[in-house]
């Protein structure tokens, strides 16, 4: 069963070229459900062969491509990738299902949809770093796209916002991964963009400001991903004129490839940096900075997607957070936050499209009262705003709680800090439910009606993923706690922390 | 036999919200019957439970690993099982009423699916054998409390209540998470560090295992994780300060108001007190370097909230605004009595306070669903409007009445005949004295004794202007059925003879922890000789406060309308709540929160980040860098895929002119 990964790429690809070609909107949509199930099946094949108590690479492949540079196509899964890989396939066909009823441009829409399921999966699982740049990039192009064609008034605006500001991040992440590149290249004569090669050979490096210099290049092109404070502004632009399918995609798993990049590419080299006890400060400092600003900009917005974006800003807070404490379970405490921020903000924004769609408006304002009409809707999206304020019994708790308790280990100040964020985080979720929903019904908005079926199907099915891995978050947490020891024997080995 | 089916008196309820919520609407009575069932067949567990463990003083333990070295787990001692019977039995006639209270409504199958989960909740926080679990289940009951109290979502104020309610409570749940975290990093640092060793098949967050780690855990350390917990504790028992979302919580149908305040939320806040009493009772007190021991403070916050809230309690017209401040005054004894009685004889006071919180949980839900029915039959929940109903609710009147003594602690002294709340309600006042006597501090006796009397006066006028007199409105009033009034009696069974039990309650009780953690309690008080008339003031000013009361209600030998009136302050001051709700809400929540911080991100964010930084420093010198590249070449705008890939094009072309290639 080799070449699991390569086919689970391939077919979303294949899909898409397909869907490129359709002439109805009804084959449009068949195909790219099709394509993503299929790739949702291989995924879940690996899930269930993959050995939780390694932490090497497992279903390795290797094909060589541009042997004079030293590019080849690797791909492969470990803890950290494999849980992505997973919500990537979970999160695609959902929105294809949430997105039924497109009628504008539906081969196009559809089709570029599943590209971005061949980026996503293609950064998650490429193990060299010249291809994980490709992919990286790729993903952009229909996110630009689903943006300027599908979004809203200020779509242009926003789409070229979106473009230029993560691409400009793109660029500096590449300079460093050059330098990383000609620093192996100079020690071993040969030339190799291998990940772990490049990664390894860092220590090498003499200079200390060199190293600072490449850590903090690699840094900013995640964070300005992820997104954080102060590199965000282009996050609730992007959201507020994206299609719902736009923003899922964007939130679920765009921002996760930024905290996909800390772990796979900033805790590694952290210890051998030039000065590691101030990187992990800054680093701590832009997680809970970014918590909180989220949350406090979250409270002040009238828009409900506008809302639900620096939401997502407060939640990768956590990301950073959990990662620059260096402690193994809260290292996988901010890596199942990602997996659960993924399934979470889907429903959120899910609802937001659902009330755009039938009320015609997400100023909280102009709401109210709504779920009078929406009761199927207001289930869903109580359930899911409940799952973001960080509930227990849902998957968000169990992140933010491993986080918050094993983070105080090495960084008690800011755990502290950012605990003043949870009521405040409970208070802007609530009160835009009771602005929005509940209370008298807005009878200027005539005549609403509930979500379609389909829209409520797949926010159902996200919401019973929410409870399943917050009772039961061993299948992917075990995964990922083997992989964050392992990272982080390397860490103890330096002495960086006590 | 029962204990292998410990598991399912959590499971019962949860089982039967699933299913009431989804198929309700084809059941009979919106499948109130699912849920009724589910939790009797929790009493029933519970019950037969107690039986078994009783005579062998035995403990239910079964523990399950869950994530990261964490559990879930079920511990039935005797503190747990008490707390079992009482809030499944005591749910168990609330939901039988709700039968006949709710029969109107066309939402039942959420309100009974919700008030399902409402007690799974509690009785998983009651059965937790974990402090993880403990929180879980503890937000869970925030939760259904939030979804209980907007249940008629389409009010503003039952939406604006239900917010309230669960974001004054999560300023407590968010300390308590803090003391956990501080507690785990602890339980962590001593196993490391000082050879603390969690015993095979345990936990770390287990209550044995915390209890064996306490003489280990430094005590400064200590006294921050239990003034966290208490921290939530405030919240979810509505102490001062964070008091004001129990009252505001009556917005909900009134059955919920006697869930909440009887049997399934606020007792929660007591009970964890209770529940990790040994380590309140371990922490130092260094008086002298201005660091009180933990139980002071329990024992002031207590009592200051038993006589604060019997304050307001006077003055509210509305009914279950009263019976809201007697619970959170009654909550405050309860309180009280953890911090008193546990500086004079220890573990004790578990007993003390659990027996007063039982005898309560009886008449405070009587207390409601007597002013459910009142409100059932009259449609309002003015008192003002009331009067003279005892004539044609005879069954809601007496059993009301009953409860309105158990309330006051009505009974004869040194024979020891009375209502439960003569038995439970004197002890804790007793044990406020010998406190005084022991410490030199009469202050939370002070508070405890001007209490009672205050808790008699209110309660009395409530029954008075309610019952008596003459109907001050036009308002055809009826008796409740027999669905609604079987349950009434049988709660004033319990409220008359609950305290009988009292010795038996307190005996079983002190065994709790010895039971828990194998140490002896500490030993039995020497039974100190009480004046007679320490032992009599607690009934004598309950029954000054109901002459009182039958002076001004009843016989009108005072005129009111004077004292009562907008121009004086100090009764506009408790009309006002002491101005809570607007020091809460309007000037924390809104002004400074939103007002102020939020919006002022909201400026930095989009007019300096964004406008200043982004739109017109960098993307400007970067727009007339494109100037001049457009200049050069057309359409480069629309196409960034195609410039993405010809700028990875060039960067290989230039890698392999440089490096010669192959």
């Amino acid at each position: 069963m080799a070449a699991l990964i390569s086919l689970m790429i391939a077919i979303p690809l294949i899909g898409a070229i397909i869907t490129f070609l359709t002439r109805t909107r009804e084959q449009a949509r068949l195909v790219a459900l099709l394509a993503s199930g299929i790739s949702l099946v291989i995924s879940l094949i690996i899930f269930s062969r993959f050995d939780s108590s390694i932490s090497t690479i497992q279903f390795g492949e290797s094909y060589p491509w541009i042997a004079s540079l030293g590019v080849s196509l690797k791909f492969g899964v470990d803890g950290i990738g494999m849980p992505l890989v997973l919500l990537s396939n979970i999160v695609i066909p959902l929105t294809v299902i949430f997105a039924w009823g497109e009628t504008k441009e539906a081969n196009r829409f559809y089709g570029l949809i599943l590209l971005e399921l061949v980026g996503v999966l293609g950064v998650f699982t490429s193990l060299d770093f010249f291809v994980f740049y490709i992919f990286w990039e790729i993903v952009l192009i229909p996110m630009y796209f689903l943006i300027s064609i599908w979004g809203g008034p200020r779509k242009d605006y926003a789409a070229i916002k979106f473009f230029i500001y993560t691409h400009v991040a793109s660029l500096v992440m590449l300079l460093a991964i050059f330098s990383l590149y000609f620093n192996a290249w100079t020690i071993s004569g040969t030339p190799s963009f291998d990940m772990f090669y490049l990664l390894k050979n860092y220590s090498v490096i003499q200079s200390p400001l060199l190293k600072d210099a490449i850590f903090l290049a690699l840094l900013f092109g995640f964070i300005v991903k992820m997104p954080a404070v102060p590199f965000h502004t282009w996050l609730p632009d992007a959201h507020v004129e994206a299609p719902t399918a736009g923003s899922v995609i964007l939130a679920a798993l765009l921002l996760k490839m930024g905290g996909y990049g800390l772990f796979r590419v900033i805790l590694p080299l952290l210890p051998y940096s030039g000065s590691p006890a101030k990187l992990i400060t800054l680093m701590a400092i832009i997680g809970v900075l970014s918590i909180l600003y989220g949350t406090f900009l979250a409270l002040a917005q009238r828009d409900l997607k506008k809302m639900v974006a620096y939401s997502s800003i407060s939640h990768m807070g956590y990301v950073t957070l959990g990662a620059a404490a260096l402690i193994p379970l809260s290292v996988s405490g901010a890596m199942y936050q990602q997996f659960s921020h993924g399934l979470i903000t889907c429903v959120l924004f899910m609802s937001c499209g659902v009330i755009q769609h039938s009320a015609g408006t997400r100023i909280i304002g102009d709401l109210g009262g709504i779920a009078k009409h929406m009761p199927k809707l207001t289930f869903l999206m109580l359930a899911g705003f409940l799952a973001s304020l960080g509930l227990p019994g849902m998957s968000g708790f169990i992140a933010e709680f491993l986080v918050l308790v094993n983070s105080y280990f090495t960084l008690p100040t800011f755990v502290i800090l950012a605990l003043f964020g949870i009521v405040f985080t409970a208070g802007y979720h609530l009160w835009a439910m009771q602005r929005a929903v509940f209370g008298t019904y807005n009878e200027k908005l005539g005549h609403i009606h509930d979500g379609a079926n389909y829209e409520m199907a797949s926010m159902g099915i996200l919401i019973l993923l929410i409870i399943f891995f917050g009772l039961n978050p061993n299948p992917v947490l075990n995964m990922m706690t083997t992989n964050a020891q392992q990272l982080l024997k390397f860490v103890a080995l330096r002495g960086v922390i006590t | 036999m029962f204990s292998d089916y410990a598991a399912f008196i959590v499971l019962l309820p949860v089982i039967a919200f699933v299913l009431t919520l989804f198929l309700g609407k084809k059941l009979y009575s919106g499948g109130a019957l699912l849920p009724i069932a589910a939790i009797a067949g929790s009493f029933i567990i519970s019950f037969g439970i107690f039986l078994e463990i009783y005579p062998k003083d035995g403990i239910v333990q079964q523990s399950w690993p869950w994530f990261a070295g964490m559990n879930i787990g079920i511990l039935i001692d005797p503190l747990a099982v008490v707390m079992l019977m009482m809030v499944s039995f005591v749910s168990l006639l609330i939901h039988i009423y709700a039968v006949g209270y709710m029969a109107h409504d066309p939402a039942k199958p959420r309100y009974f699916a919700e008030t399902s989960l409402f007690t799974a909740a509690m009785l998983s926080v009651v059965l937790s054998d974990n402090i993880l679990q403990f929180f879980i289940s503890w937000e869970l009951v925030g939760l259904c409390s939030f979804l209980l109290i907007g249940f008629w979502y389409h009010k503003p104020s039952a939406a604006a209540a239900a917010k309230k309610a669960f974001l004054v409570t999560r300023v407590g749940d968010v300390l308590f998470l803090a003391g956990i975290v501080l507690l785990y990093v602890n339980m962590s640092e001593i196993i490391a560090g000082r050879g603390f060793t969690v015993p095979a098949g345990n936990f770390i967050l287990q209550f044995k295992t915390m209890f064996a780690a306490i003489p280990l855990i430094n005590p400064t350390q200590l006294t921050y994780i239990t003034l966290l917990f208490f921290g939530g504790a405030i919240g979810k028992s509505g102490q001062f300060p964070l008091h004001g979302w129990l009252p505001d919580a009556m917005e909900g149908p009134t059955t919920v108001s006697a869930l909440i305040h009887a049997a399934t939320m606020v007792t929660a806040g007591v009970y964890l007190v209770a529940r990790t009493f040994p380590m309140f009772a371990a922490t130092p007190s260094t008086i002298s370097a201005g660091v009180p021991d933990s139980l002071l403070i329990v024992a002031y916050v207590g009592g200051f909230t038993a006589l604060f809230a019997a304050t307001m309690g006077l003055v509210m017209n509305d009914i279950k605004r009263v019976l809201a401040y007697s619970t959170v005054s009654q909550l405050g004894y309860m309180m009280l009595a953890l911090g008193t009685a546990g500086a004079v004889v220890g573990a004790q006071a578990v007993g003390i306070s659990m027996f007063h919180l039982i005898s309560h949980a009886f008449f405070k839900a009587l207390l409601f669903l007597c002013a459910g029915s009142v409100i059932h039959a009259v449609g309002t929940n003015d008192i003002r409007e009331m009067g003279g109903l005892f004539s044609k609710m005879k069954i809601t009147g007496t059993t009301m009445l009953i409860a309105a003594l158990a309330l006051a602690g009505i009974g004869i002294p040194f024979i020891n005949i009375g209502t439960a709340g003569f038995f439970s309600k004197d002890m804790i006042i007793e044990k406020a004295f010998e406190y005084g006597q022991l410490k030199g501090d009469f202050i939370p006796y002070a508070f405890a004794i001007i209490a009672a009397l205050l808790t008699s006066i209110y309660i009395f006028r409530l029954w008075f202007m309610t019952f008596t007199g003459t109907p001050r409105s036009e308002r055809h009033s009826h008796e409740s059925p027999g669905v609604m009034t079987r349950p009434l009696m049988i709660l004033a069974l319990f409220a008359l003879f609950f305290g009988f039990a009292h010795l038996g309650f307190y005996d079983y009780l002190n065994k709790n922890f010895e039971l828990l953690t194998g140490e002896k309690a500490a030993p039995e008080s020497g039974g100190v000789q009480m004046s007679p008339i320490v032992v009599l003031l607690p009934v004598l000013v309950g029954v000054l406060g109901f002459l009182i009361s039958y002076a001004i209600y009843h016989k009108k030998m005072l005129d009111m309308s004077k004292l009562v009136s907008s121009q004086n302050p100090l009764y506009k001051l408790l009309l006002n709540r002491y101005y809570e709700p607007k020091i809460g809400a309007d000037i924390i929540g809104v002004k400074l929160t939103h007002d102020v911080v939020a919006q002022s991100g909201e400026f930095v964010d989009r007019k300096i980040i964004d406008r200043l930084v982004i739109d017109n420093i960098i993307s400007n010198t970067l727009f007339k860098l494109g100037e001049f590249i457009r200049k050069l070449q057309t359409g480069v705008v629309q196409n960034y895929a195609s410039i993405t890939l010809l700028g990875l094009g060039l960067l290989i072309l230039l890698l392999r002119i440089k490096f010669g290639g192959t």
